[in-house]
């Protein structure tokens, strides 16, 4: 059959027509989409619980940024004392600990300045660190002082300074104040994990520290969730032959044994055992960081910077701007 | 426990949050800083890169990029960024014998973590179209300096390249560049040389993302670098001396340490090892 373009045209007219009077003859007509409803407010009140839920989750978050939650408070403190002493890269150390420290949970800094004076420095850097935080001050005896090229191990450093701050909480801590005492040198690498294991801390509680005594590591060596030894080349025989940064002290433990503090006269290496002898005994550690295996802090070192073109430029009256702070 | 502070009346905005080791939240608006870190194995490597990204996790919208000395990604630097937290990006290239990081006491001359910085450079110009530049700055951070939160404000902003004085670098107390009251560096308060083309330490600049993509040809150079122009080597091709941005109150701040690590000392490990080689130090 031959198809005229005349009639193409004339049924798509037509069929034009009616289709667009079917439709206005439906405006306004009531039509069953009752199940469209229904599955579209479905999705709605599933869009506003999620709406809702991320209002609250912001909420939380806004609150975390303005200070402790209910469950927050009701964590033990850590106090990390940390004796310090006027040095070219003393700056350089507490700011980059002080970074770690803003990723712990009640946390209150004891920084303890080796010197007759609290410095500007020192109490700039605190004030602005963000940290909850006590600024002492107390000077090294002149004979027990290290001169300016002694190395590091002449002579036990921080000693005073370390007492002093027990000495702070003493005078300024009630029995029922739960808290773990943890002495960070300012020197070391702290993990963030780390101060979740001092936390439970309930006496005396140990962990490996990296880089240490000669060796990789040290640790405590755990049986059946109980220290039974240490794992250390250098004077293994010490009562407690553990690293300063290898373990911490509940509040209360030091509170109730007022007398306990480190021995300025101490051997070579008994620093940390002059305090804990008074405190604990070794079947009483717990063990921290999954029976001792984890190394979660470093003894770390930082080089004396070298000053030779400083010196130099001194030499002629042309060293640099002592204004401004490094 | 909020803490906001403003420095040298002008815009950047330093604010120290507890943040309980999560990033501040990615900002659509706030320019990335990339972080571009070479490293390698060695006894403090672990510590290093656990106290930086300790640092890095206080700024917001910081993307670091992790350059390996290495073969393949090792296990430590692979784990230590997954669990860190960061918006990372984990690289790897070997540098030949000649360049590597040795295990003698004699220090090597020759310039260290080029190679790496030059992948993490690639990486970039490979990730972003140069048409539709990403807002956002490059910064060469090494895994054994000391940052302040300040320093990565001073540095989001910068348009082609910006600059600002490091301590303990040159021998000195601080290098600085030398600021005209006018606001331009004119010339650079160093004794090391001072007549390199640019007399800054690697942890004294950084460059905007637009002029990295701009110049893909901008790279540090391997042959023929005497110590202490490797830096230059990258910013001849980027920048004139007029064309650099001073931060840090007109350079007179210091924002970053040249901090080195002490080598430590592991006598008792004796030649055979003594520790438990499965314990991760």
């Amino acid at each position: 059959m031959k198809v005229k373009l005349k009639n193409v045209f004339v049924i798509y007219f037509l069929v034009s027509v009616i289709g667009l009077m079917y439709a206005l003859l439906q405006l306004g007509q009531p039509c069953d989409c009752s199940q469209h409803l229904r599955s579209a407010s479905d999705l709605m009140h599933s869009k506003d619980k999620k709406i809702s839920q991320l209002l609250s989750e912001v909420k939380r978050l806004q609150a975390r940024g303005k200070g402790p939650e209910p469950e927050e408070q009701a964590l033990p403190i850590i106090y990390a004392i940390t004796p310090t002493y006027t040095r070219l890269v003393q700056k350089a150390e507490l700011v980059r600990i002080s970074q770690t420290f803003l990723h712990v949970k009640n946390f209150h800094w004891i920084v303890v300045e080796d010197s007759p004076v609290k410095t500007q420095l020192v109490s700039e850097l605190l004030a602005q660190s963000g940290l909850r935080f006590t600024h002492l001050h107390t000077e090294t005896p002149k004979e027990h002082k290290h001169k300016e090229n002694d190395p590091s191990w002449l002579k036990p450093r921080g000693v005073e300074q370390r007492n002093l701050a027990l000495q702070w909480l003493r005078e300024n801590r009630e029995l029922s104040e739960e808290g773990v005492v943890y002495f960070a040198d300012d020197d070391n690498t702290y993990s963030i994990r780390l101060f979740d294991e001092i936390r439970s801390t309930k006496r005396v509680s140990v962990w490996p520290v990296g880089l240490v005594g000669g060796l990789r590591f040290e640790r405590p060596l755990v049986e059946n969730g109980r220290v039974v030894g240490f794992y250390t080349a250098w004077k293994p025989n010490r009562p407690f032959p553990v690293d300063m940064a290898g373990f911490a002290v509940a509040l209360q433990l030091l509170l109730a044994n007022r007398e306990a503090r480190f021995d300025l006269l101490a051997e070579r290496g008994y620093l940390e055992s002059s305090l804990l002898q008074s405190l604990v005994s070794i079947e009483e550690l717990e063990p921290r960081a999954d029976n001792c295996t984890k190394v979660l802090v470093w003894h770390t070192r930082t080089e004396k910077p070298k000053m030779k073109q400083e010196e130099l430029l001194q030499k002629q009256g042309l060293g640099s701007d002592p204004s401004i702070e490094v | 426990h909020h803490k906001k502070m403003i420095t040298s009346g002008v815009a950047p905005k330093v604010i120290q949050n507890y943040v309980y080791s999560r990033p501040p939240p990615w900002s659509e608006t706030l320019p990335t800083i990339f972080v571009i870190t070479p490293t390698y194995t060695r006894p403090v490597q672990k510590a290093e890169l656990t106290r930086l990204a300790n640092t890095f996790l206080h700024v917001q919208n910081l993307h670091w990029v992790v350059v390996e000395d290495s073969p393949r990604r090792t296990n430590l630097v692979s784990n230590l960024l997954e669990k860190a937290g960061l918006n990372f990006t984990h690289l790897n290239v070997e540098s030949p014998q000649s360049l590597r990081v040795g295990g003698s006491w004699i220090p090597s001359h020759k310039p260290r973590g080029t190679l790496q910085r030059n992948l993490g450079l690639h990486w970039l110009r490979d990730s972003f179209n140069s048409t539709q530049p990403p807002e956002g700055v490059v910064y060469f951070a090494d895994d054994d300096n000391t940052y302040s939160l300040e320093l990565f404000e001073e540095m989001r902003y910068t348009r082609r390249v910006s600059v600002w004085p490091v301590a303990f670098a040159g021998g000195l107390r601080y290098e600085s560049p030398v600021v005209s009251p006018a606001g331009k560096v004119v010339g650079w308060k160093v004794v090391f040389d001072p007549n390199r083309p640019f007399a800054i330490d690697m942890a004294g600049f950084a460059v905007s993302i637009r002029l990295i993509l701009e110049r893909p040809q901008a790279t540090f150079k391997l042959e023929g670098i005497k110590g202490g122009y490797q830096e230059s080597s990258l910013l001849k091709d980027l920048v004139t001396m007029d064309g650099l941005e001073p931060k840090a109150a007109n350079c007179t701040k210091v924002l970053v340490w040249h901090t080195k690590t002490e080598r430590p000392m592991l006598a008792n490990e004796g030649k055979h090892g003594f520790s438990d080689l499965r314990m991760e130090v």
